[in-house]
């Protein structure tokens, strides 16, 4: 019922749109009855309508576009010229076809529009009759066009109800043959033809030629996609339908936009996301300087707007991006079908949830692995018939293909119940090819060797078919996966079956990241691909064969340091805990050690641009809510990437991150931060004479900067509130986001005396607070007790 | 006054004139700066925008002088320094260091160059070959510029934006 519904709504979208054009085509061609694209578009319209309409069992429809067709193709023919009054009678025949169109919207069936009087017309002008002659030939017309009808709608009305599925389906062939020797009658062609169909009695004799055609083709598909048992499931739920009266259809409006436009949008709707994560970032900031203040509150409730907004407009893009993934389920019934012949094997596939939506381009990539993997479960999964007997398994092998969501994710399972994956076998297959070494055969698990399957230049099939065997089809599904970042899952038993799970994020354009720091870097890790975060301690760090792995529950989980990988440079390592990101991929899964979770973040992936493309184990990057880059991690190259890094020792030597043991007073370095220059000659005069190292810098910017550029190592810094660039505060702040300064005393040298300046100074991590104006012996004791001053090098 | 009028107006076509004149001359119009203790260029129709030095963060597996990417009002474009390129010792960034943001077609990146000299137009006909030795396809150097006092290196936009790792 609700599919008879589905196909009815679509058949009433097109429609209309369909008549929508025909109204302007119309116009045009009175205007230039000669175009004869114009006209064949005209008459493709009455065509479909036609033909969609008898589909459905509109009769009253499909006899009025009937006519209209026929009146078009002479006219398309050259056989009659489109006068004015040849086109009023077109006119109004289509607006009699919205009439019923209407009347099918509304009460589900198109009953109760008179069209005789109209198809009379067509006929007579399609007849080349004059106008006057219409009047007199109608009354007798009329009667003879009703008498038809009756018939034909007698013809169609047999006994649906006590037919097998055979003899229904032998029904509607005879159905559609008789209307196409029907048309073709009206065409003027095959007369002798035309005749004899109609009068073949019910069934009886269609039925032994038809039967024997479900057994050659060894196929029952039970999916309702294949073009013969759509029509008939369409026609019993037609005659179903039929009855219930007022059973009003509701059409969905809808536009057709162009795919660039909506990737445009999608474009803008990610700059829209990137500047909601940095207001979010800003109000962060704002708040933790002005807290308790009102109009926090405010800004609060905006930006929690914005921010919903923003993600709720995005959600509402992306569904438009959306596809039902029953588009690509489609080609598979008539796929099985063609593989079961040729493989000379009985299979049965079915399908659920093809009303799964999935993004455009994750559906146009999905296409391809779907292929290869069914393929594979026809070829290698089911077994022969003969086999299948003999294991007492029913002759006809199924395959299951469904879709359904799974939290952010997209699953496609593939099942088949054939004679499963043997982990020993594959092993064996994979030694004998090279593909593994004995070592790894022996340390594989079960689903480890599964995975097999998926290496490239792998194949069980004994001999190349023409269905696979080349070792290509899988490694394709694995690249096509990783591609959309997706994780595949098999499972199996021997003799039972095989069941594949692809599992695939809903959209690419924008995602859910993990941040992650190490050092003073962060990379963005697409959530998709976590599986969870564990914190761990140095010692359950293991070395094997020169691997660093842990213990996760009951599997071992091979280690590797982002820092390895990016080569990122390890100042300090000195932490007793580590965090590991386990990350899943396809069918593999990996734990990256980093120094930092930062925490998980909404990031729009951008491209690095012609130069830096295809960077191993960098899949693009993203703009921070403060403006950074931030670098975003291919996990399927990382992945890759890890098999090459051999482990390190986890635990470096301390001695690096602590600074050199000072044997003279120039050893401490001090940096002096004020954009007066009186000021910093004042407070150089005042530590001068302690001996130690001075370096000034005029405003906070430079500061960082000289700090960034690393070549000193500095003890303390002295740093003015009020200056250019960036303030005191600001600059404090900054410091203290790395963490190899966590340490570096700051002491603030300001004029600025009140208790919420101390306190803000406390708060960016200011140590000590001196009030100019200030004595030197002051400010060098309190220089001195910071950096730990040993008085005796001076 | 109309006469006033009519000298402004002929002034003005003459100076129009004279201008297309030097266009007609096919003179190529470049910028020059420095890296190190030579002075190159580029020319100017390839360069999107100069900037004063903004943060940037690293790109793993690349060559030294690929400093990594900077956001330039919402884009990411890869930054690299000439200095590092052209075989030269790195520097800190002074107040003069500038970023140049190249084009090439589609290809875009941002170059640190030690300091900017000038906009200059230099006749087609006083640019000169590259040196003979340097006269292979992977030479940077597109030619050399000849002005009264001085030569000017000018540089291959298309082969700075090459990937060559």
């Amino acid at each position: 019922m609700d599919e008879f519904q589905e196909i009815l709504q679509d058949f009433l979208i097109e429609s209309f749109e369909l008549l929508e054009q025909l109204d302007q085509d119309l116009v045009l061609l009175e205007t230039d009855p000669e175009d004869l694209e114009l006209l064949n578009r005209i008459f493709r319209v009455a065509h479909t309508v036609k033909g969609a309409s008898s589909f459905l069992n509109f009769d009253v429809l499909t006899h009025l576009t009937h006519h209209m067709e026929d009146i078009l193709n002479k006219a398309r023919h050259g056989d009659l010229l489109l006068t004015p009054d040849v086109m009023d009678v077109v006119l109004e025949s289509i607006d009699l076809m919205k009439e019923l169109l209407n009347t099918i919207r509304d009460t589900g069936a198109d009953a109760g529009v008179d069209v005789s009087m109209c198809v009379v017309r067509l006929d007579a002008k399609s007849n080349g009759t004059s106008v006057e002659e219409i009047p007199k030939e109608e009354s007798i017309e009329e009667e003879t066009e009703e008498e038809e009808l009756e018939e034909s709608l007698e013809e169609e009305e047999p006994d649906y109800d006590n037919m097998s599925d055979d003899e229904v389906e032998a029904e509607i062939e005879r159905l559609l043959a008789q209307r196409q020797v029907e048309d073709q009658k009206k065409r003027k062609a095959k007369q002798a033809a035309g005749e004899a169909v109609p009068q073949m009695p019910q069934g009886d004799e269609e039925e032994p030629k038809k039967e024997p055609a479900p057994q050659t083709n060894a196929v029952v598909v039970k999916p309702p996609m294949p073009p013969k048992r759509q029509t008939e499931e369409h026609s019993e739920d037609a005659k179903a339908a039929a009855p219930v009266k007022g059973n009003a259809t509701t059409v969905e409006q809808t536009i057709r936009v162009d795919v660039k436009r909506l990737d445009h949008l999608m474009n803008l709707i990610g700059e829209l996301v990137l500047a909601k994560n940095r207001l979010i970032k800003i109000n962060v900031d704002v708040e933790e300087r002005y807290e308790g203040e009102e109009f926090l509150e405010e800004l609060n409730q905006v930006v929690s707007i914005v921010s919903l907004v923003t993600t709720d407009l995005q959600i509402a893009v992306m569904k438009t991006r959306m596809l039902p993934i029953g588009k690509v389920f489609n080609k598979f019934p008539r796929m099985i079908r063609d593989l079961s012949r040729e493989l000379n094997k009985k299979i049965d596939l079915e399908i659920f949830g093809e009303e799964t939506e999935l993004d455009k381009s994750i559906v146009e990539e999905i296409g391809d692995p779907l292929v290869h993997i069914i393929r594979n479960s026809c070829d290698h999964g089911i077994e022969s018939i003969t086999d299948r007997i003999a294991l007492g398994k029913s002759e006809t092998g199924t395959i299951i293909l469904k879709a359904y969501n799974e939290g952010n994710h997209i699953v496609v399972q593939i099942d088949d119940d054939g004679k499963g994956l043997d982990p020993v076998m594959l092993k064996n297959k994979s030694l004998e090819k090279g593909v593994i070494t004995e070592k790894e055969a022996d340390a594989m698990t079960d689903k480890e060797a599964f995975a097999l399957i998926f290496r490239p230049g792998f194949s069980t099939a004994a001999q190349v078919t023409s269905v696979s065997g080349r070792g290509v089809g899988m490694d394709v599904v694995k690249t096509n996966i990783e591609k959309l970042n997706g994780i595949i899952d098999i499972d199996s038993e021997v003799g039972r079956g095989t069941s594949i799970k692809l599992k695939i994020p809903l959209t690419l354009a924008i995602i859910q990241a993990l941040l992650v720091g190490v050092q003073e870097e962060y990379y963005a890790i697409p959530l998709a691909s976590v599986l969870e975060t564990v914190r761990i301690s140095k010692d359950e760090i293991y070395t094997v064969d020169n691997r660093s792995v842990m213990r996760l529950r009951n599997d071992v989980l091979s280690l590797v340091h982002i820092g390895d990988i990016f080569e990122v440079e390890r100042i300090i390592d000195a932490a007793e805990h580590a965090y590991v990101v386990v990350l899943g991929l396809a069918e593999s899964k990996l734990g990256l050690i980093v120094d930092s979770l930062v925490g998980q973040e909404e990031i729009v992936i951008k491209s690095l641009g012609e130069y830096l493309k295809g960077m191993e184990g960098i899949a693009g990057a993203t703009i921070r809510g403060d403006g950074g880059v931030t670098l975003i991690v291919d996990v399927a190259a990382l992945m890759q990437m890890a098999k090459g890094v051999k482990a390190k020792p986890m635990i470096e030597s301390k001695s690096a991150a602590v600074s050199k043991e000072k044997t003279k007073a120039s050893d401490y370095n001090v940096m002096i931060v004020d954009d007066s220059k009186t000021d910093r000659t004042i407070m150089r005069k005042a530590l001068e004479p302690m001996g130690i190292t001075l370096t000034e810098a005029v405003d906070g910017q430079e500061a960082l900067n000289i700090l960034k550029q690393g070549d000193t190592h500095f003890d303390a810094m002295l740093i003015d509130i009020e200056m250019p660039r960036m303030d005191g505060y600001t600059l404090a702040g900054e410091i203290k986001k790395y963490n190899k300064y966590k340490n570096l005393p700051l002491i603030a040298v300001t004029s600025r005396t009140s208790k919420s300046d101390r306190m803000r100074g406390v708060e960016s991590g200011m140590v000590e607070y001196i009030t100019k104006p200030y004595s030197s012996d002051y400010l060098a004791s309190v220089v001195q007790r910071n950096i730990k001053f040993k008085a005796e090098l001076a | 006054m109309s006469d006033k009028l009519q000298n402004i107006i002929s002034k003005q076509s003459e100076q129009q004139n004279r201008g297309v004149v030097s266009q007609l001359e096919d003179a190529v119009q470049l910028v020059g700066f420095i890296i190190g203790d030579e002075e190159y260029s580029v020319p100017i129709l390839n360069i999107q925008e100069i900037i004063k030095p903004i943060s940037w963060t690293r790109v793993p597996q690349t060559p030294a002088y690929v400093l990594g990417v900077f956001n330039l009002r919402g884009s990411v474009i890869p930054l690299i320094d000439l200095r590092l390129k052209f075989g030269l010792q790195t520097k800190k960034h002074t107040d003069e260091t500038r970023f140049i943001v190249m084009k090439d077609g589609n290809e875009v990146a941002g170059f640190v160059i030690d300091r900017l000299t000038e906009a200059l137009r230099i006749r087609k006909s006083d640019i000169g070959p590259a040196p003979d030795t340097m006269q292979d396809s992977e030479t940077m150097i597109d030619g050399v510029g000849k002005q009264s006092d001085r030569i000017i290196t000018i540089l291959k936009v298309n082969k700075l934006l090459e990937r060559d790792f």
